[in-house]
């Protein structure tokens, strides 16, 4: 692997599911380089050093973070880990791109952003779907339809998390769905309509099992200031397990833009019945770390602290929503936490 | 064959005149019916009567086909029902619950047929999902998505909502067939967004409106028109636009509807009906359950947060 001085030399911490990714977009940018892997699991750890040409690695964040080749870190841990984690980065002066929700509530989400702000160093939130290609063509799409009034953003798929033993399944771990993968939709239809979100009303269906103690189905109806509404669905609760869908429908003053289900992907009907071929794309996360890597460079960041934290209050409210059958005001989610 | 009266030539206002330019071709072309009477008409070459009351005293038809103006709507059909004909009622069949409410009761007491012109039900994608539905193709419905959008046109005087907004809210009602307890609307531009709690911890949500006219649509022609089930078992995603053809031609795009006509479809229910002797697949009831949610829907409106169907009931706090 060529080492290139000027580039940015990558730490990741949590090598599960979504690092893969992640390792990936930093081989496969010449800015960048990995340099390190930390992992509460040693096995895993090692693991992950080994698969990506024997990189150093560690199970203590505070020791890798003392190494000068670490210039920026990238975290993929359970969310409830965030907070702590990326004080601890901002701390150690170093960049940071932080895998979804920023933080699990509000409070956690502030002291982030307020560590990097007293650092001065880069803070990304992963809001990864505003790097897809259908999300940057609806934004530019936007532009011919004027003033949005009604948005529909579905992300629509069956159970593809481990037994009840998964911390995703554990609101206090994961946040809740909201929280977990309602920020994606939340943030996105509020980077689509540039304004301000008023009230979340949302509803959540434990559709798996009535036993769960998170919403695998969840509606959450995003009003917005200037008077538009987005409706975002995210399920992992569709069956069969194996459906896959996206929908997004943008009504604007000036007509409607609509991208159903069947508009992207082939279709195929196999030995096991009909299903979607996505063509392939764009990769989000290279665009994504390209993004950060911009933004480390100088340049205005795709996403912001503030947009971190906007998100998570916003899931805040959806939860919050769901518990009380009302709609929740984002400001007073705000308010309450204090800043 | 069976005869029909036209009563009324207006609609919800803004020059609309569904009696024309829907029921009477559409009477017209069914071999069942024959038009042999008008109120409020001179030119369609059967007997013109002044009012109601005296072509319901001389004129020999079985039907009356109300399209009067809304406020006198719900008053003659209780009156025509009373005098033992049936009825096709445009829509909304009445203004209020309460007149709906009278409707259904004086159906009851005469027996006739009295059907609200849900049309929309009849669209042949709905017909079948319908029918999938029931048969628990996709288990048992716990969601449904729908959308309603219209491009251009004139606008209705009394709201879309009560204009447009029965026909999904109507739709729905005969997809999953579980009673409405509370409702939260918001309004957005042009779009009203209907979120319902059913029986059954059943979701519904609804957009509904007329949006901007669009380039490859007639004025008022559905730009979007689809539901989506969700089941235990499975999902299933209607397009109600379907089944269509797509002509591309060098003046422009469009689609062409390659199925039955919905009116067409409505009235070969409302004939089987009063040949069969037996109520029709859509009733007043149902008139009564849509108008019910319509008028919920504005209350939530009003107070900016979801409401109970009935204002009284506690059902909403469930
Ligand atoms: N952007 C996306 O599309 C996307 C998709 C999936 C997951 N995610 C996010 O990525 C993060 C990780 O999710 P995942 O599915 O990969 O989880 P995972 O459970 O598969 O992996 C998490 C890893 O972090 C390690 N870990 C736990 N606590 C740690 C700590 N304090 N310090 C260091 N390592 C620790 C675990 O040992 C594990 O290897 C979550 O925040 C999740 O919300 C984002």
């Amino acid at each position: 692997m060529e080492h290139h001085s000027a580039s940015v030399g990558v730490l990741v911490v949590g090598v599960g599911f979504i690092a893969e990714q992640h390792t990936a977009a930093i081989h496969a940018d010449p800015r960048a380089r990995l340099v390190g892997i930390v992992d509460l699991d040693a096995g895993r750890a090692a693991a992950a050093a080994r698969a990506n040409g024997g990189v150093p690695w560690s199970t203590d964040l505070a020791e890798a973070l003392a190494r000068p080749e670490v210039d920026a870190v990238v975290v993929c841990t359970p969310n409830h880990t965030h907070a702590p984690i990326a004080v601890a980065v901002a701390e150690a002066g170093r960049h940071l791109l932080i895998e979804k929700p920023l933080a699990t509530d509000v409070a956690g989400a502030r002291r982030i952003a307020a560590a990097f702000a007293d650092a001065g160093r880069v803070l990304m939130p992963a809001h990864t779907h505003r790097c897809y290609d259908y999300a940057r063509a609806v934004k530019e799409g936007l532009g011919d339809l004027g003033r949005p009034e009604f948005l529909r953003l579905a992300i629509l798929g069956g159970w593809i998390w481990p037994d009840w033993r998964a911390w995703v399944l554990d609101p206090a771990r994961s946040g809740g769905h909201a929280l977990h993968n309602g920020v994606h939709l939340l943030d996105l239809v509020t980077w689509w309509t540039g304004d301000r979100p008023e009230t979340v009303y949302a509803r959540g269906r434990k559709q798996t099992a009535a036993e769960l103690d998170i919403y695998d189905y969840l509606e959450m109806t995003v009003g917005f200031a200037g008077g538009a509404t987005a409706l975002c669905e995210m399920s992992r609760g569709h069956r069969p397990a194996t459906y896959a869908a996206r929908d997004v429908l943008v009504v604007g003053e000036h007509g409607v833009l609509t991208l159903p289900w069947d508009a992207e992907a082939s279709i195929v009907t196999d030995e096991s019945g009909t299903g979607l071929l996505p063509p392939a794309g764009a990769n989000g996360f290279a665009v994504q770390l390209g993004a950060w890597l911009d933004a480390i460079g100088g340049a205005e960041p795709l996403m912001t602290p503030g947009d971190g934290v906007l998100a998570v209050a916003m899931g805040v409210a959806a939860e919050r929503s769901i518990a009380t059958g009302e709609p929740v005001r984002v400001d007073d989610v705000l308010t309450e936490a204090g800043v | 064959m069976t005869r029909v009266l036209l009563a009324g030539f207006g609609g919800l206002g803004g020059g609309q005149d569904h009696q024309r330019a829907m029921y009477l071709p559409a009477f017209q072309a069914h071999p069942g019916f024959t038009v042999v009477g008008a109120v409020g008409a001179d030119d369609l070459g059967v007997p013109s009567y002044p009012d109601l009351a005296t072509a319901l005293a001389d004129d020999p038809a079985e039907v009356v086909s109300v399209c009067l103006p809304p406020d006198q709507r719900a008053t003659a059909i209780v009156t025509a029902l009373r005098a033992g004909r049936h009825v096709l009622a445009d829509k909304p069949l009445a203004l209020t619950a309460e007149e709906a409410a009278a409707a259904a009761a004086a159906a009851a007491e005469s027996g006739t047929v009295c059907m609200p012109a849900h049309h929309q039900r009849f669209a042949p994608a709905v017909r079948s999902a319908r029918a999938a539905v029931a048969a628990g193709r996709v288990g048992l419905p716990w969601n449904v998505q729908a959308d309603f959008l219209v491009a251009g046109g004139d606008p209705c005087p009394l709201g879309e909502l009560t204009n447009l907004g029965l026909y999904p809210i109507d739709v729905v009602a005969a997809l999953v067939g579980q009673p409405v307890r509370r409702v939260h609307a918001r309004a957005s531009g042009d779009v009203t967004l209907l979120l319902l709690d059913h029986d059954r911890g059943l979701t519904s949500t609804i957009s509904v409106g007329r949006i901007s006219g669009t380039a490859d649509l007639r004025p008022g022609g559905l730009a979007v028109h689809r539901y989506r089930i969700s089941g235990s078992n499975g999902v299933m995603n209607v397009d109600a636009t379907k089944p269509g053809a797509t002509l591309r031609t060098s003046t422009g795009v469009r689609s062409a509807w390659t199925g039955p006509d919905t009116v067409a479809l409505m009235l070969t229910e409302l004939h089987a009906a009063i040949t069969g002797g037996r109520p029709a697949e859509v009733g007043p009831a149902d008139a009564l359950a849509a108008i019910r949610v319509v008028e919920a829907a504005r209350r939530s409106l009003e107070a900016g947060r979801p409401v109970p169907l009935s204002p009284d009931s506690q059902e909403g706090r469930q």
